[in-house]
Formats: structure tokens, sequence, C-alpha cells
């Protein structure tokens, strides 16, 4: 079927777009990734799970890095966050390299990885008394983020007793709580319901817009990448390479209308391209000794 | 045909039953092998293939003496019965022939004696005084004139005949005791009576009850052990044992799960080591600890304390790693990922794993307790055992069963109060009532809510 709406060019930008696009890319840089590589050692040979990735993130942006599965998305965002080492490359976080797991980094992972034995609060309290603030000091601290994801009334609840939904702001207040310069999420509303997972993409937006923080985001859902990012990093897979780097021309405040919205539609439509090759992976199905002729189902 | 509805539905996979009928069926659990012990032990010939012998009788050449209380088989006792029937009717073919025989005075001052078990089951004779012949003259009077009438036993109508026939006799020559003025010619023999009975090996569960009460509540010369001085020894010696397992074998595992250096360091060795049984190593801990408890407590230790190192190394493994990872992006040290993730993350498995090896501890307990100088409730299972007093040891093997029982069921009605987080990856504790587990839970939450609150 071909698509009939004519559709803008994906690197049109209203002059408010480009103006703030050229602002951002004057801003410090945050998070630099150069000639980043990753091989595994598999019995069938070595494996090249990233191959030269290099970007950088400026302050208080928000990229996302999208690709399709098998990419490597994950891998990256696990050396980024230093939970793996790179087999070459550097990385370094407003000009400092870094190695190892950091509190400079912060990472809210799909899995929600909340403590269980600890309450809400706790949680929120446990990078800060890690590095040796008071519990006092945390505990107040604390109930700020925990309103700011609208937990209030759940700070004494174990995380058992939370939506999916809940668990995964806990998540989030937990990580901002250590006051991170760089936030990595992991496909951190995967797991969640399509209606759920809406919600948070707003109220991540909001949270972003009060904290000062920069976020690296890795998702599979195109929309979802497209409606929060101000670029969007699109990898290949086998091995993982930067394919294209796209900025979203979609003017901010996002609102979920602008799904709707042209230059949302077109840069949508560019990046699945890039992931989905026309022609590719669309095959007839065999006809089958048991197939049932419909003229209605086709 | 429909089948009525208490019927239907007991079947499902995978389904939990209504607390109703799960409650019946753990209730069934119990009483349908305490059934069956019954059932066994009071209906007559299902099984029983002894005769424990009431009223007891000696025989011509035979060397063999049963007394009452002594079980014979159930083939054998009217052998037993037709041999002595015959030596009475020879009395009898002998007295018709008044070829009687002479000096069977000796005989029949122990023929009267055949009367005093009967005499002291039913008091009329304490139990020391057995051969108190004068006495015991007296009682086959009362019984031949009807004045005393026995009935547990009751004397079959045969028995009845043979004392009137005797105390025929015995009044012609004398009314009160007297060995020289016994009749000379022999009197007729009781005929042996006897009652089904479970071999010697399992006592009926009322012989149980009563010798366990009676052992429990007896009072004992000074210098000797009451039960409870031996169950509290008992006791003793598997929580030292248990104790000191923790505290060497608890660190031991978190370290061998958290870094593979000990891991490496440890485990192999524990391995190899916990495949040498515990009691091998008894005669040893006795020279080297001496007689006494230690040996007992080492003993207790050995054998709990390598499979806990495994265990608990086990269990530490496998705490969630993104648990870990997640610590890690929060800034935490290596140090603080023991003390903060991995110590409190495992705790409830942990123990669990402790409550299951609590119960390993009561197997090691019963063979502690006999190395050395015996002691504790194993030695006087081990002193009855030898003098076939089985119904004295039944009532100590279940004493050990319900304690092992109870605490495990305590324990892990526990596990929830103490880790209410942990949702439903603890331990079953249907075997608690509801309104036990809320109560726990009620004042648990009240402790824990004031101890969260912060200033």
């Amino acid at each position: 079927m071909n698509s009939t709406i004519a559709l803008p060019d994906y690197r049109d930008q209203s002059p408010e777009v480009s103006a703030r696009f050229a602002r951002l890319h004057q801003r410090p840089v945050a998070l630099e990734v150069s000639g980043l590589t990753k091989h595994f050692r598999t019995p069938r040979g070595t494996v090249t799970a990233l191959d030269d990735v290099s970007f950088s993130v400026h302050k208080r942006e928000l990229l996302s890095v999208i690709g399709p599965s098998g990419c490597g998305k994950s891998t990256l965002v696990r050396i980024l966050a230093g939970l793996e080492t790179p087999s070459a490359g550097l990385l370094r976080v407003y000009g400092e390299p870094v190695s190892g797991p950091g509190p400079d980094r912060g990472m809210v992972f799909q899995g929600y990885t909340l403590f269980p034995w600890l309450t809400v609060k706790e949680n929120v309290m446990f990078g800060p008394c890690m590095s040796g603030t008071s519990s006092f000091a945390a505990s107040s601290e604390a109930r700020e983020w925990i309103e700011l994801v609208g937990l209030s009334k759940f700070e004494n609840s174990y995380p058992h007793q939370l939506s999916g939904g809940m668990k995964q702001r806990v998540a989030i207040a937990r990580a901002l709580a250590n006051q991170p310069r760089v936030l990595f999420m992991d496909e951190p509303f995967g797991a969640l319901d399509a209606q759920t997972r809406c919600q948070m993409q707003s109220y991540l937006l909001e949270i972003w817009k009060n904290v000062d923080i920069t976020i690296v985001f890795i998702t599979h859902d195109l929309d979802e990448a497209v409606f929060l990012s101000d670029r969007i990093l699109v990898l290949d897979a086998n091995p993982g390479r930067v394919r294209e780097i796209v900025e979203v021309p979609v003017p901010r405040p996002r609102d979920p209308e602008q799904l709707f919205n042209p230059s949302f539609m077109a840069v949508r439509q560019h990046i699945d391209r890039l992931i989905h090759p026309p022609g590719q992976g669309h095959k007839e199905a065999p006809v089958l000794r048991l197939a049932v002729a419909d003229p209605d189902v086709v | 045909m429909t089948r009525p509805g208490i019927l239907k539905n007991w079947f499902v996979i995978r389904r939990d039953l209504p607390p109703a009928r799960r409650l019946a069926l753990t209730c069934a659990s119990f009483l349908f092998p305490l059934a069956l012990w019954s059932f066994v032990s009071y209906v007559p010939w299902i099984w029983h293939p002894d005769v424990k012998i009431e009223l007891s009788a000696e025989r011509e050449g035979v060397t063999t003496v049963f007394t009452a209380g002594d079980h014979v088989s159930r083939a054998f006792f009217p052998e037993f019965v037709d041999a002595v029937r015959k030596e009475n009717a020879a009395v009898l073919d002998s007295r018709e022939n008044g070829t009687s025989a002479s000096g069977a005075r000796r005989k029949n001052q122990k023929l009267l004696r055949q009367l005093a078990p009967l005499a002291s089951s039913h008091d009329w004779l304490p139990f020391a005084e057995a051969q108190n012949d004068a006495a015991l003259y007296g009682i086959w009077r009362d019984i031949a004139t009807g004045t005393k009438v026995p009935s547990t036993p009751p004397l079959t109508p045969e028995n009845l005949q043979i004392v009137r026939e005797n105390w025929k006799l015995l009044s012609a020559s004398s009314s009160e005791f007297s060995l020289k003025l016994l009749p000379d010619q022999p009197l007729l023999k009781l005929i042996p009576q006897g009652k089904p009975a479970n071999p010697i090996y399992l006592p009926a569960p009322d012989e149980v009850i009563t010798t366990g009460l009676r052992d429990f509540s007896a009072e004992v010369p000074t210098g000797e052990l009451t039960m409870s001085d031996r169950y509290k020894k008992s006791l003793q010696v598997i929580f030292m044992g248990f104790f000191w397992a923790c505290v060497v074998g608890i660190p031991i595992g978190i370290l061998c799960g958290v870094f593979d250096f000990f891991s490496k360091l440890f485990e192999p060795f524990v391995d190899f080591f916990r495949y040498m049984p515990a009691p091998t190593f008894s005669t040893l801990l006795v020279a080297v600890l001496l007689a006494g408890d230690a040996p007992k407590i080492a003993l207790v230790f050995i054998g709990t304390v390598f499979q806990m190192v495994l265990v608990i190394s086990k269990t530490t493994r496998l705490l969630d790693p993104s648990l870990l990872e997640a610590a890690q992006t929060l800034g935490a040290k290596p140090r603080q990922m023991v003390t903060h993730v991995v110590i409190p993350g495992i705790l409830p498995n942990l123990y669990n794993d402790l409550r299951i090896l609590l119960g390993w501890a009561w197997t090691w307990l019963v063979i502690a307790e006999l190395i050395g100088v015996k002691s504790g409730l194993t030695e006087f299972i081990e002193t009855q055992g030898r003098f076939r007093n089985f119904d004295r040891v039944f009532p100590i093997i279940i004493l050990i069963g319900v304690t092992g029982f109870v605490m495990d069921q305590v324990l892990s009605a526990l596990h929830g109060v103490l880790f209410p987080w942990s949702g439903n990856n603890g331990a079953p504790s249907q075997g608690i009532p509801r309104w036990a587990r809320s109560t726990l839970r009620a004042i648990t939450s009240r402790t824990t809510s004031n101890s969260v609150t912060p200033s």
C-alpha cells in the first residue's frame, strides 16, 4: 500500500526549531563517546556488537538510541553506565574520561530493579546514603523527589505493593536523587502496557523540564523515540554502527496531539525506513494444504 | 447420575482447594496414620501376629518359661494351651485310677502363684509380692467362693472350674496357707490365657500414651535425670551445634557467593569434606574434646556447617544480579554492596535455608547423643530399646518429631512477619491458622511502621 499523504522532508525545520537546535549545539558537551567498540568472544568466534560508535550529547539534551533488535542498544548503554568494559573507545562526561560505574551516571533499567526490602522512600534514599549523606538529610531530599514523581502517598510502601508504572517512577526518582550528570534509561517503559507507557512518557518530559539532567534514552519504540527526543541516534545491526543521527523537527513542548503532525510523521517514516528498508522482511506466506480461500480476508 | 457437590472438584490440576477442604485434608493427613495404627492395634486378628500372655503355666519337662506379659506367636499359643490341657487330663486320669502321684507339694506351691499376675492387675496384691503365698492362698479361696470376680482379664469358665476343683482339695487340707499342709497330690494347672497383640515393636496407641505420660511425670531418684532434663539437654546440644555452625557457615557462605576468590578457595574442599559422614569423626571428637557435651556439639556442627556453606553460597548467587548493577550505578562501593544489597537481599531465602538445615541438625542430634557418654533423649531410647520397652521408646520418638515440626511451623510463620516485602517466595505456612497469621502481621506492621518512621 502506498502512503497517499504527501509528507514534508524530515529535514525541514521551522525557524524556531532550527534556532533551538543552534542553541543546543552551543551548550557544553555532557557526554562524548568516541570510537566505542565491543567484541564478544563466543565459542563460534568473535562477535562484534558495537563497531566504532561515536556521538556526543549536549547538556540537557534528550537523545534516543533506536535500532533493530540485536543492534547492541543495550550493550551500548551498559558500557556507558560502566557495567561493561568496551574493547576500545573512550567515554567522557563533561570532558573527563570515565570508566566503571559511578554516581555521575544514573541508570533506569527496564526491570525496575528496586530493592524489594526497602520502602519507596528508602529506595530513593539509597544513592545519597551510599555517598555518605546523613539519613536525615537524605530522607527529606527523598521526599521531594518522591513528590516530583507524584508518589507521596506511597513513600512507606514496599515495591511489591506498587504497579509497574509506579515502580518505574520510583526507579526514576531513585536515579535522580543521586543527582547524576547523565541519566541512561534502558527501555524503561518496555514492560508497561500501552496506556501506562503513554502516561509515563509525558511524566518523563515533565520531570526532565524541572530537573537539570541530560538523558540518553534507549528504546525500540519509534513513536516513543520521536515523541521524547531532541535527536535520535539510529543504530545498524550486526555490527552495531551509527547509521544516522536524526534531528527531530517537532517543536517543544511536546503533546500527544503532535503524533499526527506532518513533520512528526515525516521523521517517523524516515527512521522506519532506515530500520526496516522497504522490500525487506515482507514475505508471502506459503500456501498450506488446509488453506481457506476467503475473498474478504486478503 | 449426578454426583453430590461434596464429591466434586477434589482433583483439579494445579488449582488450590477451598480453605475448608484444605483444612480437612490437613487433618486427615494426621488422622489417617493414627487411624491405621489404631485399626491394626485394636481390631482383633486384623494383623496381630502375637498373643500377649495374661495367665501362664509351666509345663513338665520344658525349660522355656513364659510369664504374663510375654508375647508368643499366634500359631504357637494353641499348642501351648493343648499341652497344659493334656497334663491336666493326665492328672485327672491318675486321680480316677487312684494312682495319683505324690511329692507334688513344691510344684503345687508354684502352681498357686499362677494367679499372681491376675491378682496384681486387680490390685489385690502389690506387684512386688507376687510370691506372697499366704495372700495368694486367700485369693484362690476368694475366687473359688465367688467373693472376688476377676474382670481384667476375666477367667474362662474352664479356668474358673479348675480354680474350684483345686480349692476343694486345698480347703480340705487347710484353710490358711502352710507349705506343709499343701496337698501332696498334683493340683490342676490353670489353662494359659492371652489376648491378641501387636508385635512388641509396635505397641498400641493407648500403651504409648500411658507410658509416655508416666515417664514424663515420673519422679526420679535424685541424681538421675527427669525426662524434661533430658529434653532440655537435647535441645541444648542441637542449638549450640547449630549456633556455632551458623557463626562459621553464614559468613563463609556469603563470601563464597559474592567473591569468586573465596568460592574457589573454600568450596572445593567443603564439597569434599561433606561426603565424609560426620559420625565417622565421633571417636576422634571424643578423644580430642573428651566426654561431656563438647564432642556432641562438635558433631552437630560438623554435620551441618559444610552443607550450610554450600547452600548459602548458592542462595547468595541466586540474588538478582541487576540489583547489584543498580546499586553500582547509584554509587555503591563493593563493601556497601555486600552490606546493603547482598545481605538484606538474601535474608528471606537465607532464613528458609536455615530452617531446612535446622531439620538436618536434628538428625545429627541422635547420633551425637550416642557418642562418648550417652545423654539426653537418645540415651533413654537406647536403654529402653535394649530392654525391648518399645512402648517407652515411641513417646520419645514422637516428642522429637513434634518438636521439629512445631519449630518449623513457627519459623515458617515468622517468615512472613520478618520479611513482609518478600511476597510469596517465602515458606508455605498453611499449617498456621489464619487468625494467628493475621494477628502476627498486625503486631509487626505496627512495630515496623514505628521503626521506619525517622526522627
